[in-house]
């Protein structure tokens, strides 16, 4: 393995200036695979949020995904095709993302569907992909309806995905909390599917962990909230021990500053972010970002110590300038997995593609990995960790990682419902 | 219970500051700014520069909504100026105009990343009121708030050239006839505009994420707030934003689920009952 990893990656650095160009000579550059045949350009509709506070986020995810193009068309491409992918702004809106994936597919010639930062916009353009008969990978909406009901009860084939769910944000976090000392929590999330549905999973798995918990207080935060100074006063009337969090984007990096003037670090004993090692969160708050904050994502840079993660951060920061994010990862691994299910099913036909997809493993930046074959989500590891300033990187990086296997914490077919 | 009110006072006050601008203009140039957020964002990326600069949270305040302010010069010097006879669809069409081009400016110069300054230390620490903590910044705002909005009230009923703007607001042909130049003072009228607007972005800086179209999300509020108090007054911009906080705060606390709805509720009842607003005029 490793010496065709070195000639990769000596190849990649070669092509980056090629990139544009290597879209036009895809064979003098790559050819490992056979021509297929396939048509030309393989296209890719992502759409992510790009605009508002929450806009840097979606940032990351056009890098992943642009990365992936990149590199797979310095290399041939898909089986002799290149790869074009297409952004647009999904603004957490279900009408605008609905209106998206038809535009994608039925305007400009979409063979695939990647992206969605929202659940309810994941769930919503789930529901009308058996009628666009196109493949759809989510790459962070994260609600378990989508793996749980949407694909596994109700059979909605066309869908995938590979971040993980919300068990990272409310059952993992729950293995972490029970061994903190912290009796009471509350929370501040946002008041949508995702802010919800974490927060039910998380007092379900810590009761039945920790049967002494109490949950004091709750307040939920629209989308575009740019002061959470009262929903901060709110929940601290309660006196928690400890706060859970599901803020996410600027929201984060908002809620996280004025905590720190509310004095909510100095009265409480632990503090949890779900999504709070995302890259722009990390980068967004620097030195302001408390030593000792829980936080987590749908995979971290620094995770796992393996040669491909490494490959991929490498490449990721002479591309862009910066350590990449997690929507960058799992958008990455959409245009990856695709890749390597189409010269699999040696077609772009969905049918074939979902064969292909069904039970996949892919060696992913985040780790080794497999698509679920009875619910297609993609079954991985992301640790948790505690916020620290490590001199040694320009934006505050994880300490103390707490890694749970994936047995531990993902919730498994046939899907027990969550009590409480 | 009170102290939940205090903390929604104090996060009325940047509403305040920006629909204090918006009315202002409204009032005296009968024009719709519907960039005016974003004047309120580019008060916090120019202040974000400012400090870069400075490192220093005090010129940061000083030096962000006086650009703001120059660059409300070249709106109005430069176009809007140039449809004051025009239909207010196209007024309203040119503002909204801004809003995009300004936004995606911000974008392009200072990509979509959070930026986010540290709380200056002098007003990063707490005061205790009962058993809750009250950021020293929030007193500050609180008293930003109140020291703007009696500046305002002494410059508009005190001073000659207030005198001018009101008689403008109330009448402006007449004022025309009696010699005011109106030309100059819709400048002067939405430089101060500007400057307000850019004032509550300033004050935003260390403690929110700026993010290109951070503007969006305060100007719709900052309508609600004028509609609410009535176009063109500014004692109706101040009781507007004070309410909406509070409706905010102690939604937030006992109807968490219509909290959202509340500021729009009150905004219908009072088109309702006096469409004209609770300070406004009425016309005709």
């Amino acid at each position: 393995m490793a010496p065709r990893r070195g000639t990769t990656r000596r190849r990649f650095l070669k092509s980056t200036a090629l990139a544009v160009a290597g879209l036009g000579l895809p064979r003098a550059l790559g050819g490992a695979t056979a021509d297929l045949k396939l048509k030309k350009p393989i296209k890719i509709g992502c759409q992510t949020i790009l605009s508002g506070p929450l806009g840097g986020y979606g940032e990351f995810m056009r890098k992943g995904a642009t990365l992936a193009m990149e590199e797979i068309n310095a290399q041939g491409g898909i089986g002799g095709s290149p790869i074009e992918i297409s952004f647009r702004d999904e603004e957490l809106k279900v009408d605008v993302g609905v209106k998206n994936a038809r535009y994608f597919v039925e305007d400009w010639g979409a063979d695939f569907l990647i992206g969605i930062d929202s659940s309810a916009v994941a769930l919503a353009v789930g529901e009308i992909m058996p009628s666009l008969d196109r493949v759809l990978i989510v790459t962070h909406g994260a609600t378990e309806k989508y793996n749980e009901d949407l694909v596994f009860k109700r059979h909605v084939r066309q869908c995938f995905r590979v971040c993980v769910p919300v068990y990272q944000d409310g059952i993992a976090s729950a293995l972490v909390s029970k061994d903190l000392p912290v009796k009471r929590w509350a929370t501040i999330s946002p008041d949508y599917e995702y802010g919800h549905t974490s927060w039910r999973m998380f007092r379900a798995y810590l009761k039945r962990f920790k049967p002494d918990v109490e949950f004091v207080g709750e307040s939920f935060a629209k989308f575009g909230t740019v002061d959470f100074s009262s929903h901060i006063s709110k929940v601290m009337g309660s006196s928690p021990e400890g706060i859970f969090s599901t803020e996410w984007g600027g929201e984060a990096v908002t809620m996280v500053k004025q905590a720190k003037l509310f004095k909510v670090f100095e009265q409480t004993k632990a503090f949890m972010i779900g999504m709070g090692a995302a890259m722009d969160v990390l980068q967004g708050l620097g030195a302001d970002y408390p030593d000792g904050v829980w936080a987590s994502g749908r995979y971290y840079f620094g995770y796992p110590d393996s040669a491909e993660n490494k490959r991929f951060n490498d490449a990721f920061r002479k591309r862009w300038d910066t350590y990449p994010s997690y929507p960058s990862e799992t958008a990455y691994t959409a245009v990856q997995a695709l890749k390597k299910a189409v010269e699999k099913a040696r077609s772009v036909e969905t049918e074939k593609v979902i064969e292909a997809l069904e039970g996949l493993d892919l060696d992913r930046p985040a780790g080794k990995c497999v698509i679920r074959k009875e619910d297609h989500q993609a079954v991985y590891a992301v640790p948790w960790g505690q916020i620290r300033h490590d001199p040694k990187f320009p934006m505050p990086t994880l300490t103390n990682l707490k890694l749970f296997t994936t047995d531990e914490y993902y919730r498994k077919p046939p899907f027990a419902p969550v009590e409480g | 219970m009170l102290f939940q009110g205090l903390v929604g006072l104090s996060e009325a006050m940047y509403l305040w500051l920006v629909a204090a601008g918006l009315s202002l203009i409204f009032g005296v140039m009968r024009v719709l700014n519907f960039a005016h957020g974003s004047l309120y964002m580019l008060g916090a990326y120019f202040a974000w520069v400012a400090f870069r600069v400075s490192g220093s949270f005090w010129v940061a305040l000083l030096a962000g909504p006086l650009v703001v302010a120059a660059v409300g010069w070249a709106m109005e010097f430069g176009f809007l100026r140039r449809v004051y006879s025009a239909p207010e669809a196209f007024q309203l069409l040119l503002t909204f105009a801004f809003v995009l081009m300004l936004d995606d400016a911000v974008k392009l110069v200072f990509g979509p990343v959070y930026q986010s300054p540290p709380t200056p230390a002098a007003l990063s620490g707490a005061v205790l009121i009962g058993h809750s903590v009250l950021p020293t910044y929030h007193l500050f705002i609180l008293g930003v708030g109140a020291l703007v909005g009696f500046g305002l009230w002494v410059f508009l009923e005190k001073t000659s050239f207030g005198l001018v703007i009101r008689a403008t607001a109330a009448d402006r042909e007449m004022a025309r006839a009696l010699g005011v130049r109106a030309s100059r003072l819709f400048t002067w009228v939405f430089i101060l505009g500007a400057w307000l607007a850019g004032l509550g972005g300033a004050l935003s800086m260390p403690v929110r994420a700026i993010s290109p179209g951070m503007g969006e999300f305060i100007i719709i509020e900052a309508f609600v707030v004028v509609v609410l108090g009535g176009l063109g007054s500014l004692r109706g911009a101040f009781v507007g934003s004070l309410l909406i906080g509070l409706l905010h705060a102690y939604g937030l606390l006992f109807m968490p689920v219509f909290e959202l709805a509340l500021g729009y509720m009150a905004m219908a009842l009072v088109l309702i009952v006096r469409p004209w607003g609770l300070f406004g005029i009425r016309e005709g």
